[in-house]
């Protein structure tokens, strides 16, 4: 466990009262440093959506299948547990779970993992969404690193909120349809990109996260300006 | 779960339309809105790329003039709403928030007989069709399950006002009425990706990317969802020559 980045992360995820937050940049931070924080190899954040369905806000990879995993689990999964029942979800060995999630495991195993976590991402009484943690090795997980993880997911909450407005009731719903529609944005900027530049999704994904740190943008930023934006002045991979 | 929810709320917007004998409309998704979200009336306001436009439909002549009032004075929730692509729930127009947000407008809404004004952006992704609002009498807040029908809704008008089957009455609503209604796959990343794949295929900007897709899928009677998987995979390109789709 790296102590030093593990609290550099709770500084990170509390710090979100600067000008420019931007909420799809924050959840990455949450998927991205989970990965490099507990022992699994891919994270992802999924939100409620009022609408009735949990939607993927960010990913620690664009990687179609992945992307996938997470958005199967609008019908079934972990995450759909774990939303429900407001409680963390386990599947510490997927072999053994397609009784339970019969499309779910089946899709997680082919994309090579063999466990699953959902932590719960709550606020008081309304789980907001929940963070899923996949690994290639079977319980890979201690208490420790559930509660390390745990934590994250709820200092993320917090953050989400934004500590300005949190006396507002409205604007976790506000904030949570501005995380969805800007993840929109996302999609269709990487889909610009790829058709453009022959990409596929997740070359495209690392190319507008690349340009976002590199011009020290925000995310959302660098994917409007490029759906704005005539082809000629994309930002090109890096040779 | 989830796509029965959208599949009903479509059930009613079709119903609507069905018995007042035209096509589905704005209009339709406004009058549903009313019951469904609880509140006293709704509005659609069209908007370009520069902000709220101009009035497509209103249920009463309270939400008329909220609608103008803010066109008018240039303040007010639904402004707000398509600068932040946030929907804006204002559940007590009379508190301070609200005075101090929109000194213009709160004040004189609730003169008008406003309580309570909720926004929502007609928006997907970087696509701006409108804003549509919500008016209650009184104040108090929006449930959870009520914003969900009425994001739900927004979506419905969403689609319609991208369809143009509002703008002489004789659009095209057809593709909403025939089972593939496009709350049920909308939100889908293969769906925003093929859109934005479209905008350099088809060289259209991101709305009239998404139109096109929704036509391809409605005239080949096939899943949105599907068709756009197929275009990120890249089995299928479409070309600006209507007749000359290419499964590659």
């Amino acid at each position: 466990m790296d102590t030093e980045l593990l609290s550099d992360t709770f500084i990170d995820l509390a710090d979100t009262m600067v000008a420019d937050f931007d909420v799809i940049d924050f959840l990455h931070m949450l998927a991205d440093r989970s990965t490099q924080l507990l022992p699994v190899a891919a994270a992802g954040v999924l939100l409620a959506d009022p609408r009735g369905q949990l939607r993927v806000a960010a990913a620690s990879s664009e990687a179609a299948e992945l992307v996938e995993l997470f958005q199967i689990q609008d019908d079934q999964g972990p995450c759909l547990d774990c939303f429900r029942a407001g409680q963390p979800v386990s599947a510490p060995d997927l072999a053994g779970e397609e009784q339970r999630w019969p499309r779910f495991a089946t899709a997680a195993t082919q994309a090579g993992f063999t466990s699953v976590h959902a932590l719960p991402m709550r606020l008081r009484d309304q789980v907001i969404g929940a963070l899923n943690l996949f690994s290639a090795q079977t319980d890979p997980l201690g208490q420790a690193d559930l509660r390390i993880g745990q934590a994250l997911a709820d200092v993320a909450t917090i953050g989400l909120l934004q500590e300005r407005n949190v006396r507002r009731a409205e604007t976790l719903a506000e904030q949570l349809q501005v995380a969805l529609n800007s993840r929109v944005v996302i999609e269709q900027a990487k889909g610009r990109l790829a058709e453009r530049l022959g990409l596929d999704m997740d070359q495209a994904f690392a190319l507008l996260r690349g340009q976002a740190r590199n011009t020290n943008q925000r995310l959302t930023d660098v994917a409007r300006y490029v759906i704005d934006s005539p082809t000629a002045d994309f930002p090109t991979p890096a040779p | 779960m989830p796509e029965g929810r959208a599949a009903a709320a479509w059930g009613l917007v079709a119903k609507h339309a069905a018995a007042a004998g035209h096509r589905v409309s704005v209009a339709d998704v406004c009058a549903v809105a009313v019951p469904s979200a609880g509140v006293s009336g709704a509005w659609v306001v069209a908007a370009g790329d520069q902000g709220p436009d101009f009035v497509i439909c209103v249920t009463d002549p309270v939400s008329e003039q909220l609608a103008e009032l803010q066109l008018t004075l240039g303040e007010g929730p639904c402004r707000d709403v398509l600068a932040s692509a946030s929907p804006v729930l204002a559940s007590d127009l009379g508190d301070e928030q609200s005075g101090r947000r929109w000194p213009g407008f709160a004040a004189q809404a609730r003169l008008l007989g406003a309580g309570a004004l909720f926004a929502f952006p007609l928006t997907i992704g970087a696509i701006r069709a409108g804003v549509m609002g919500l008016y209650r009498g009184s104040p108090g807040p929006l449930s959870w399950e009520r914003f969900g029908d009425a994001l739900i809704l927004a979506d419905a008008a969403t689609v319609l006002l991208l369809d143009g089957a509002d703008h002489n009455g004789d659009g095209a609503a057809g593709p909403v009425l025939d089972g593939q209604s496009p709350g049920l796959a909308l939100h889908r990343a293969e769906i925003d990706q093929a859109t934005g794949m479209l905008t350099i295929q088809l060289n259209v900007p991101m709305a009239e990317a998404f139109a096109r897709l929704r036509a391809y899928a409605y005239v080949h009677d096939r899943r949105l969802a599907d068709v756009a998987a197929d275009i990120v995979a890249r089995r299928l390109r479409l070309h600006n020559d209507p007749g000359r789709a290419e499964t590659s």
